[in-house]
């Protein structure tokens, strides 16, 4: 099989712009045809590093990275509108590129007129423009519109039109950014399969995208990028996977640090006045139905619009209801503070990227500041939405507290957390088994699932799909995990 | 040099394309339409008609009628200061398709040269009125040598579109061009035979300034010479004119293929 795209070692700078270079980068790109040939790295910015792949014609390579990863960097290289500063890339064939809304169409002239200058520049004569021209047209499902100048198109119009020329002029490798994302759901499935038909003629795809699914699903290759670097290259589930985990780790960062200031500004406004209780921010304890039900009624689910005790056992916390209203992130005496949580897997790594099914721990770090005989350690997973999916605590699962002192580590483990894919919080906490809070955290991390099919609800149990009598599919989906 | 040649050749079609939309642009929402390119120099040559025959009476040996002898430099020169003015502005106002498409730019400066080529093109049958109605008069103006006045043009338009390609590179990286090319068409503007013949200039080195530096001299020499003085241009002068558009030519579009590769960067 012949490669398609060869990258060897691409790396591209981009100048700053300060008015002083404008003299300099002139001689440079008129003597070298770069504009940043002889600048300091401080004056440059490096939009990628050392990139280095090759597709194989007839397969598609997929692109990830957060934004100004340098993907678009790399999709101009490829698509010959810049140069790279150094390395090699060779395309092989005819390359038509998508790159962002209304590539290549001129404003100020028609459809029809832009057709056959898109055309033109990807090679084709006149004649081979006219006998694809109507196809074009339907398939974009412009109709009459193709007489408007391109300036009067909706978002959507640029998209399908720019996409209907690019697949119908026959190119050798397609380049996509992102621009899909703009057309509706149906034609987007319409250019799917288009895709797959253009991919089963042999011909090679190089997508770039957010929708991590879309690159899941169509790449036979993945590419991840972080600040022009390659981070990871190879089968698109492993390298989706490792940019969700890398994803959800710095978001975990972002709530911990956003966290952590908030506790520093609380504490020093207590500092200020010492005459307050540590425990009552001024807050009132308000009524829930586990108050009533005592001490040992188990009451996984609270009511939305109070502040949910994580699979609380007992009477609602005397939580803070601050006056602008914002839900309090963190409360209690801290007679014994939860000072660590961690989502382990089963190999005992952090993760915070799990695959529905697989082994995970729930590791909690707990501080007693004095000797507690009476305390109960509790979590609780909730969808963004604040919906609780399951909470359990150690009262809940007859444990007697007798002592706890010092530091001590509570793991709880779940050999198989069948979890609808989607990104979860985990509520966290400490109190005494009358509901007297110690230290309750909400939405002390966040995580995502992911599974090898869709579903949606909370529950995900192991399941398989049977059919019996006249009946078939185009196409089977991966068996369920 | 030989690629942006090859490139327009092949984009020729689009070229057309947009100059047909750049003309159609400029009269739109108006109410006569193209009928302006030919109201415009019409008024022109009216209001100086009237300013040469009552106001000022120049009597001038080689440019008599002068209103004709003026109108024959200026239209041409008007084509020179337009294509240049708008063409080097051509990239930097396209900046959004240079950067995302895979357009071929050098189509853009030779656009504005071909749209204003137009407009020169329809100035002159007023032109053409104008000298019609001298020679009624009596003046000795015009003859067979206009059969030459493509000629002239088709040399003229390599010269043109050379230099626009070369100021629309360069004005990617500069947005001064605009500027100092604004004052620079005032001055080419005197030191071109356009308001008087070149025998006035008497001063040699600004004689031989006007009449070998500047790239405009023989082109306006060389209308004069067809359309007013109705004589056929010698060899010396096609060379010359032949010179100036190759020189413009190699050295515009050499430049703009060496900055071609940072344009979509730098645009």
């Amino acid at each position: 099989m012949s490669t398609a795209i060869r990258v060897d070692g691409l790396t591209k700078l981009y100048r700053r712009m300060a008015p002083g270079f404008r003299l300099r980068t002139l001689k440079s790109a008129l003597l070298e045809g770069s504009l940043t040939e002889g600048l300091a790295p401080e004056e440059t910015i490096r939009a990628l590093d050392g990139v280095t792949f090759s597709v194989e014609a007839g397969r598609s390579f997929g692109v990830i990275g957060s934004n100004g990863s340098g993907k678009s960097t790399l999709l101009k290289t490829l698509a010959g509108l810049i140069k790279p500063t150094s390395g090699r890339v060779e395309v092989a064939g005819r390359v038509a590129a998508l790159i962002e809304l209304g590539a290549g169409f001129h404003p100020e002239i028609s459809g029809r007129e832009n057709i056959y200058i898109n055309g033109a520049v990807l090679g084709l004569s006149r004649r081979e423009i006219d006998r694809r021209y109507r196809q074009i047209v339907d398939f974009s499902g412009l109709g009459d519109f193709i007489e408007e100048p391109v300036k009067n198109y909706s978002s959507g119009m640029y998209v399908r039109l720019g996409f209907s020329v690019a697949i119908h002029t026959d190119p050798d490798v397609l380049l996509v950014d992102e621009v899909l994302a703009v057309g509706d759901e149906a034609f987007q499935h319409r250019c799917l399969r288009r895709i797959e038909e253009f991919l089963a003629r042999g011909k090679t795809l190089l997508l770039v995208s957010h929708s991590l699914e879309l690159v899941e699903e169509y790449a036979d290759q993945a590419l991840w990028l972080e600040a022009g670097i390659q981070r990871l290259l190879g089968s698109p589930r492993r390298v989706a996977d490792a940019y969700r985990q890398a994803v959800a780790e710095a978001e975990g960062r972002e709530h911990r640090e956003a966290k952590d200031r908030r506790l520093a500004e609380l504490a020093a406004e207590d500092e200020e006045r010492v005459e307050r209780p540590v425990v009552d921010a001024g807050g009132t304890g308000e009524p829930t139905p586990a108050e009533e039900s005592g001490a040992d009624g188990p009451t996984p689910a609270s009511g939305p619009e109070k502040p949910p005790a994580p699979a609380a056992a007992a009477p609602a916390p005397p939580a803070p209801t601050p006056a602008d209203g914002e839900e309090p992130r963190r409360w209690g005496s801290r007679e014994a503070e939860v000072t660590a949580v961690r989502l382990l897997d089963a190999a005992g790594a952090e993760r915070y990227h799990l695959e529905s099914g697989s082994e995970v721990c729930f590791e909690i770090e707990v501080r007693a500041h004095r000797p507690l005989t009476d305390f109960v350690f509790g979590v609780g997973l909730f969808t963004p939405r604040r919906v609780e999916c399951w909470g359990t605590n150690t009262h809940l699962a007859g444990f007697a507290p007798d002592r706890l002192e010092g530091v001590a580590t509570v793991r709880l483990v779940c050999p198989a957390l069948r979890l609808v894919p989607g990104e979860y919080l985990l509520d966290v906490a400490v109190h005494a088994r009358d509901g007297y809070p110690y230290d309750y955290h909400r939405r002390y991390l966040s995580f995502t699932v992911t599974a090898a099919t869709a579903g949606v609800g909370l529950y995900f149990p192991e399941h398989r799909w049977e059919f019996a009598g006249t009946l078939r599919w185009r196409r089977l989906p991966p068996p369920a995990g | 040099m030989y690629r942006s040649t090859r490139r327009l050749l092949r984009f020729r079609s689009l070229l057309a394309t947009l100059v047909n939309r750049e003309l159609k642009a400029r009269y739109r929402g108006s109410l006569l339409g193209y009928f302006w390119s030919l109201v415009n120099p019409l008024l022109l040559l009216g209001v100086y008609t009237f300013v040469f025959s009552y106001v000022f009476q120049p009597r001038i040996e080689g440019a008599d009628p002068y209103v004709l002898f003026l109108m024959t430099g200026l239209f041409p020169w008007t084509w020179v200061a337009s294509s240049l003015l708008e063409g080097s502005q051509s990239l930097t106002a396209n900046a959004g398709l240079i950067r995302k498409a895979v357009f071929p730019a050098e189509v853009l400066p030779v656009v504005s040269v071909a749209a204003n080529l137009t407009h020169f093109l329809l100035a002159l049958p007023i032109l053409g009125g104008g000298l019609l109605v001298g020679r009624w008069m009596d003046a000795p103006v015009g003859g067979w040598s206009a059969l030459l006045l493509p000629a002239i043009v088709l040399i003229q338009l390599p010269a043109l579109a050379g230099f626009a390609l070369g100021l629309a590179a360069l004005n990617v990286h500069f947005k001064d061009v605009k500027d100092i090319l604004t004052n620079l068409l005032a001055l080419a503007f005197y030191m071109t035979p356009v308001i008087y013949p070149l025998d006035w200039i008497t001063f040699g080195p600004l004689r031989w300034v006007v009449s070998w530096l500047n790239p405009f001299t023989p082109f306006t020499t060389a209308y004069q010479q067809v359309l007013f003085h109705g004589v056929w241009p010698g060899p010396g002068l096609w060379l010359h004119m032949l010179g100036w558009a190759a020189v413009a030519w190699l050295a515009g579009s050499w430049l703009f293929e060496r900055l071609s590769d940072s344009l979509a960067e730098a645009v």
